[in-house]
Order: structure tokens, then sequence, then C-alpha cells
């Protein structure tokens, strides 16, 4: 684990977000936040209810427009881009609650994914799905979905239309995820299941993950920044932060 | 808020169905003329015609969900292009026609779609609302444009032709209409069942997560209402030649509703299900009509209203899956973890 935080320090950051400000009224939901994600890195973002994790994660997707602050995809600035032209610049987000598409199947639901930045004339004319049937078989055997290959998305469980939705954002082929609540109505076997898949994704990517449950993300962290009131007011190794008298005063309860 | 009445139906489970239906209109001149039904003959040329309106939109709203109120505004546009310049040209050969009738509805829709999609993120609604107050404001407008005939349309269009022949009222127009009918139907088919026909329901279903998978959600809808437009354009001018005049009421709201009324009852993004409402409604409903017309419209709402209710899949929607089966499924396919500890 050491090594990785090492070799993640040196490398050039894949995602900046600089002093972020958003503002809707009267309520200052972030004010001045920060964070940044190298290649090979993963970052936890905590934070008790109300935090403006959410906020955060919608700003740097580009969900919600910023009121102040710069967001940069590997030395780009998309402070302004639209959400289809940051996944173009390799960003890649698995939401909180899982936006698979219900009345497709599982390997559509991949292939969407998979071909979503080739030309339009291409996607008319190219009728057979076996290009890409490779790319879906890895996939559906990395996530253990292959036997749902031809079944409908909504006839997944739970935990399974969650691991769709992450095979589809690596399937993007991203240099940064961002994964919002990515355990969120698992079991714990599936928890643990997920844990090795965001494991493996790091070997080609940064990752931002936004947790409730520390118990997950103490493990898999190289990196956790603590947002509290829309400021981050601790970031460090995890166990700097499980450590830290701010973060104890402010995020002792433990989900 | 959504609109859409989702049917879960899409493109590849179709074929039959349409090559089905194919083969019926292929016969079904000779089965009239062996009953003594010629007269149908030429109802049912209108009514391929229509089809291919049906099927513009059924790819806008059925497949991409784009709630257009404003069909009948492209086919008026083909109609009066093709109307004026059969009149005064003499350009009545089908396939002229077709291509002018294509040229005027791209034309048109890339210029309301640019409008409708661009820079607007009011979704279904707004749409609905925009291309209804154009139909609306087209038939004014040309009701009350003396260029363009005003209140009488264009009378007195010469018969379609073909090359050299002249097109007989009857089977020869028929199956020349049945042709591109044919085009049309299949060119449809296959593209609902392309990968960018997913991505058009991709865009139906969640537009906004289309865009998080890096699709362009502007695009593909502009590229789609461009591609409906221009085949109700194509449509509105084998009208005008086949039925010889071309009325404002062609551009207007009354007209537009039919084809969402064709999509709802046949069965969103089906295909065929919308050829199969236009059939009820102008077929049967022509007949009812002839006697009841006032009862027609009424009997028109009550259908509408008990798809929505009843059949929200529209008669040819597939069902929407037992509940049990559901839940079976989902205990039965419950997944195993890795054995790692975290």
């Amino acid at each position: 684990m050491s090594e990785a935080v090492t070799s993640a320090a040196s490398a050039a950051p894949v995602l900046v977000a600089r002093d972020i400000r958003k503002v809707f009224g009267a309520l200052v939901a972030l004010d001045g936040a920060e964070v940044s994600v190298a290649k090979g890195e993963i970052v936890g973002l905590i934070g008790p209810n109300g935090s403006g994790k959410s906020t955060l994660l919608h700003v740097i997707s580009g969900r919600t427009p910023a009121t102040g602050g710069t967001v940069t995809l590997g030395g780009r600035d998309v402070t302004r881009a639209k959400p289809s032209d940051r996944i173009r610049a390799g960003l890649s987000i698995k939401f909180q609650l899982a936006r698979v598409y219900l009345d497709q199947t599982v390997a559509d639901n991949l292939l969407l994914a998979i071909q979503s930045q080739a030309p339009l004339v291409s996607l008319m004319l190219s009728r057979s799905r076996a290009a890409a049937a490779s790319t879906i078989d890895e996939l559906l055997e990395g996530f253990h979905l292959t036997h749902a290959r031809s079944q409908l998305a909504r006839e997944l469980s739970h935990g399974e239309q969650q691991w769709l939705e992450i095979a589809m954002a690596m399937a993007l082929k991203p240099t940064v995820l961002l994964l919002d609540e990515p355990t969120a109505g698992m079991s714990r076997e599936e928890r643990l299941a997920t844990g090795e898949r965001i494991r493996a994704a790091r070997e080609r990517c940064g990752v931002l993950i936004v947790e409730h449950d520390l118990d997950f993300i103490r493990g898999l962290c190289d990196r956790i920044s603590v947002l509290h009131q829309g400021k981050i007011i601790a970031s460090g190794t995890p166990a700097q932060i499980e450590a830290d008298p701010r973060v104890q005063e402010v995020y002792l309860t433990r989900v | 808020m959504r609109l859409s009445l989702r049917s879960r139906f899409d493109g590849r489970s179709g074929g039959r169905n349409l090559a089905l239906l194919v083969g019926v209109l292929a016969v079904a001149p000779l089965v009239l003329a062996v009953l003594g039904l010629d007269y149908y003959t030429i109802v049912l040329t209108q009514a391929l015609i229509l089809g291919i309106l049906a099927l513009s939109g059924d790819l806008a709203w059925g497949s991409t969900g784009i709630f257009t109120l404003g069909q009948a505004v492209f086919f008026g546009i083909g109609a009066y292009a093709v109307g004026e310049l059969a009149k005064h040209l003499g350009v009545t050969d089908v396939l002229a026609a077709s291509v002018i009738g294509l040229g005027v509805g791209a034309f048109a829709g890339v210029l309301v779609g640019l409008f409708l999609f661009v820079g607007s993120r009011v979704g279904e609604l707004y749409v609905g609302l925009v291309t209804l107050a154009l139909a609306f404001a087209a038939e004014r407008f040309a009701t009350g444009w003396d260029v363009i005939g005003a209140y009488n349309g264009v009378p007195g269009i010469p018969g379609p032709t073909l090359g050299p022949l002249v097109l007989e009222y009857g089977p020869t127009t028929y199956y020349t209409i049945f042709a591109l009918f044919v085009l049309v139907l299949y060119g449809a088919y296959q593209l609902n069942k392309s990968q960018f026909g997913l991505v058009m329901r991709a865009v139906r279903d969640d537009g906004e997560r289309a865009e998080f998978l890096g699709y362009r959600r502007t695009t593909v809808q502009i590229v789609v209402f461009s591609i409906t437009s221009a085949l109700a354009g194509m449509a509105g001018g084998l009208y005008a030649l086949s039925s010889g005049f071309v009325s404002p009421s062609f551009l207007g709201v009354t007209l537009s509703t039919q084809v969402l009324l064709w999509v709802v009852l046949g069965g969103r993004g089906t295909l065929v299900g919308p050829l199969l409402g236009l059939g009820l409604v102008y077929v049967l409903g022509g007949r009812i009509a002839e006697f009841q017309p006032q009862l027609w419209p009424v009997i028109l709402g009550l259908i509408l209203l008990g798809t929505i209710l009843y059949l929200p899949g529209g008669l040819i929607g597939r069902r929407v899956v037992p509940l049990r089966k559901r839940v079976a499924v989902t205990t039965a396919a419950a997944p195993t973890g890795g054995g790692d500890r975290v």
C-alpha cells in the first residue's frame, strides 16, 4: 500500500478541482472545496450528511455548474464543459443510485458504454454487435454477470445493477473514475468483491470514491479527504484521518 | 415529469410482424379486386403514404422520445412544395416528388431541430408545446398566404407519373407507392436495429444518463428529428400528387395529433404498431366518420384514453413482466463475491 501512495503522489494529477464554490440562493454548499486525484490513486471523499459531497461530485461531473473555481481533467480546463465533453475528456461516473437502462439487456447496456464515442454514422451502418463482443465478455466475466448477458437489466438484483453500472463506467476506459457510494445497498460479500474491482481499476486510472461507509474505504483508499460545511477540513492517509481530532469532532458517527 | 408511455418493445423483435404486414399489403389489391372493392385500393394507397408519416412519428417519439406535436408541419411543407412544383413546372414524377419532399422536410427539420434542442434542456413537455404552437401557426399562416392559395390551398395538382409512365389510379399507383413504402419501412427497421437505434432508445429512456456515457444528446435528437422530418416531407409530397390537392389542414394540429394517436394506439417504437394504429383509425375510422361525423372525435378520444389506461404498450407492445417472475429471477441470481478481506 505504501508504494502505491508514493508512486501515486509522484504522478501528475488527472483530476484537479480547485477552490470550488457552489451557492444555492442563500445556502453555501461548497466554500472553496478542492480535491485532486492522480493516476493509479484511489482517493476517498467522506463527510457527514449535507457536507457537500454530492454537490462536489456534481460540479466535477458537470451536472451542476460551479459558482466559482476550476475543474481540470488531464490538464484541460473543463469547468464550463458539458457532461458529454467531460466524459470524452476521460471522466466516467457511477451514480449513487444505479442508472442503468432497465429495459435493455445487460449486454446492450455495456455496448452503449463501449461505443459511446463512435461516430453516429458508423453506429447507423454497423448492425453487428460482434466487434464489441469480446470487450463485453471480459466486462461480464470481471463483474460476475456472464449468466445475465441477455437478461434485461431490470431483472438483475440491486447489487448486480450496481456492478453493471460500475462495469459501464469502466467500459469508457476513463482516466478518472468517479464512484458515488459504490456499495450502497450491497451485501457484505458484494462489498468485498466491489472493493476488488475498484482495486483492479486503479491500474488504468485514478479513482475518486464518495462513501458513507468508512470501514469500506479505510482499507481501499490511498488518501482520504474530509468535507465539512463545504470545505475540506482534513486530507491524508486513512490512519492520519482517523487520528485527526478535527475529523473525530465532525465525523464521529460511523455508519 | 415524463409524458412517455414506455414500451419495452424494440426494433429487434418486430421483423416477423413487419414481414407479415408487407405480405398482406402486397396481395391486398388483388383480394380487393376479387371482392369487387376496387375503390379501397385508392384508400389503401393514401394509407400507405400516411404510413410513411406514421413511421416518422414512431421514430421520433416511439424510439427517441421526441414528443413532437408538429409532425404534420413537415408533411405539409413537403405537400406544398411538391404541389406547387407539379402544378407550375409539371414535376409529377413520384421519385422526384419523394426527393423534393425529403429535401424540404430535412431542411425544415434541421432548422426546427436546432431551435428545439440546442441550448434548451427543458425536456419533452417543452418540445411538445413548441411543436404544437408551430403546427397551429403553420396552418394559420398557410390559410392567410395568397401565394400558396390561402384558404383554398393548391387544387388541381396533376396526377403522379413515373418516368414516362402516367400512373393510373388503382393498382399501378398502389404498387409504385407500395415499393417506396417498403423502402422506407426497411430503412426505419434497420435504423432501429442498428447500434444507433440502441442510442435512440437510450436517449428516450434516460437522456441525461446517455450524456454521462459520452453521447451528445442534442446531436442525436437533431439527427433523428431531421430524418423523421424528411420522411414526413416525403409522405406529404406523395400525398399531394396522389390526392391532387393540398390544403392548409395538411400542416395542422389535427393531423399532427393523429400521428401521435396512431403511435400510442399501435405501440411506441414498434413500427408495425403505429401502422396498425393508422389502419384502424384511417380505414375503419373513415367509414364511421362518413356516417357519424360528430361522434367520431369522441370515439377517437375514448380509444386514446382506453389505450393509455389499459394498454400502455399499445396493441403490439409487450406486456409488463409479472412481478412473481421478476422476484424469482432476482433471488436466483444473488451473486457470490470474492473471498479476500478488504
